[in-house]
């Protein structure tokens, strides 16, 4: 019953990966929130047992995939994010969201600049705000990822 | 505080066997086609999604074109059936142009195809990399689609296909950074190399020798060297010609004649043989 369950897990990053190539203005581009990552953080953050290096590692090769970049590096990313929030989490959880926001930006900002440093080296030209545009949106919508997500778990009973 | 840290700690390990992993795909990734097989694989269980994220768009101007006026049907009716008659016109002057065209070659001994097969396929709205313009076809290797195919609409070249899954085809378009093409001028036969540089129009021209006759309005068509691209296709016009005083060469801006960011239908160039791929 419980393994039933589970799948509810990949079933939100594949929700993820949707929103993520679903197409958008050009100039909204920059500011598209890196869904995945934060769908994953949250994962991380409440299931570590469950959710941790390996996940993050194989779904930032399905992104990578998916958009078109480099085979690793959205792995790469998303795999450092997840080891310091490793590190983090049992802090995390019990800070107040204004707080959460705030660790989640720093860490989607460590995300988007190894990507945007990656895509540098290759010699694409990124502007200002691909830095600091999906952190920033990500920022905005991670309470209500986080409870959304926080709900789909209590009614799933996964732990 | 020590009970905190313990969690993260013992993963130190993974994280770096995983992350170095991470690197080592990159790097294979940028500097080989090895890991092709692998991208395809996955970008086979990916394409049930794109076909997913375009269903609204794609509903969207279904229901649109369902309730289209009937003044409006007809009067399109009417506009197709003028250009279709002005076209087939045209069309019979071609076809003697193509005959003779084709006895001269004979008579030249030059084995050069005079009409390449085409299919039809249709973009899939799925938004790719923000750095790359890459684009995604609704056909694939079931429907005859090879890497390497070249890509264009009603105007001129589009693009070329770099991966192909039994259901789509990524295609990237000229202006991809990465996209460089073999050109002529019409005008004079000059050949050079178009590069993209990341917006939808603009290509670019380096190194033209500062003798070479290049103005403005020039146009540019394929040459077929390379073998990836059939000769005499129309590519791109020249914008803007620039001359770099610290180097002795001419280089010049173009604007591709494909609609890149706005066809929706294109046609997939199958050459009728395999010319070699040369790259």
């Amino acid at each position: 019953m419980i393994s039933y369950n589970l799948l509810v897990i990949p079933l939100t990053l594949v929700v993820g990966l949707v929103l993520q190539i679903l197409p958008l203005p050009s100039e909204a581009q920059i500011y598209r929130p890196d869904w995945v990552a934060l769908i994953l953080l949250y994962w991380n953050m409440a299931l570590p047992n469950r959710v941790g290096l390996w996940t993050a590692f194989l779904t930032g090769l399905l992104v990578d995939v998916a958009q078109g970049t480099l085979l690793g590096q959205h792995s790469l990313a998303l795999l450092i994010i997840i080891f310091i929030n490793l590190n983090f989490h049992l802090q995390v959880r019990v800070m107040n969201l204004g707080r959460q926001m705030f660790y989640v930006f720093s860490l989607l900002l460590i995300n988007q600049f190894i990507l945007v440093w990656i895509e540098g080296m290759l010699q694409r030209e990124p502007s200002i705000m691909a830095y600091f545009g999906a952190p920033l949106t990500g920022m905005a919508i991670w309470p209500w990822i986080f409870i959304l997500l926080r709900d789909i778990r209590r009614k799933a009973q996964i732990s | 505080m020590k009970n905190i840290f313990q969690q993260g700690r013992g993963k130190v390990v993974p994280t770096l066997f995983l992350m170095v992993l991470s690197i080592g795909l990159m790097v294979t990734d940028h500097r080989t086609a090895h890991l092709d097989v692998i991208r395809s694989a996955a970008a086979a269980m990916i394409s049930p999604l794109q076909f997913l994220v375009s269903l609204p768009p794609q509903g969207g101007a279904w229901v649109g074109e369902w309730f289209r006026t009937h003044n409006r049907l007809v009067a399109e009716n009417e506009g197709l059936r003028e250009s279709n008659r002005m076209l087939n016109a045209r069309l019979q002057k071609m076809e003697v142009l193509l005959e003779e065209n084709t006895r001269l070659r004979n008579l030249l001994g030059s084995a050069r195809k005079v009409a390449d097969q085409v299919s039809v396929a249709e973009l899939l709205s799925v938004d790719q990399n923000p750095y790359r313009q890459l684009i995604e076809l609704n056909k694939g290797t079931l429907d005859g689609i090879v890497d390497g195919q070249a890509v264009i609409d009603e105007h001129g070249i589009m693009g070329q296909v770099i991966q192909s899954t039994p259901n789509t085809a990524t295609v990237m378009l000229v202006s991809d950074p990465e996209h460089a093409i073999a050109v002529q001028f019409i005008k004079n036969g000059i050949r050079s190399i178009a590069f993209g540089n990341g917006s939808t129009d603009q290509l670019e021209l380096r190194y033209l020798p500062v003798t070479a006759d290049v103005m403005p309005g020039d146009e540019l068509v394929t040459s077929g060297l390379g073998g990836r691209f059939p000769p005499d296709y129309p590519v791109a016009t020249v914008t803007s010609v620039t001359l770099d005083p610290t180097d002795g060469f001419v280089s010049a801006i173009a604007r591709p004649k494909a609609s890149l960011d706005s066809s929706r239908q294109v046609l997939v160039i199958r050459p009728r043989e395999i010319t070699g791929r040369s790259e």
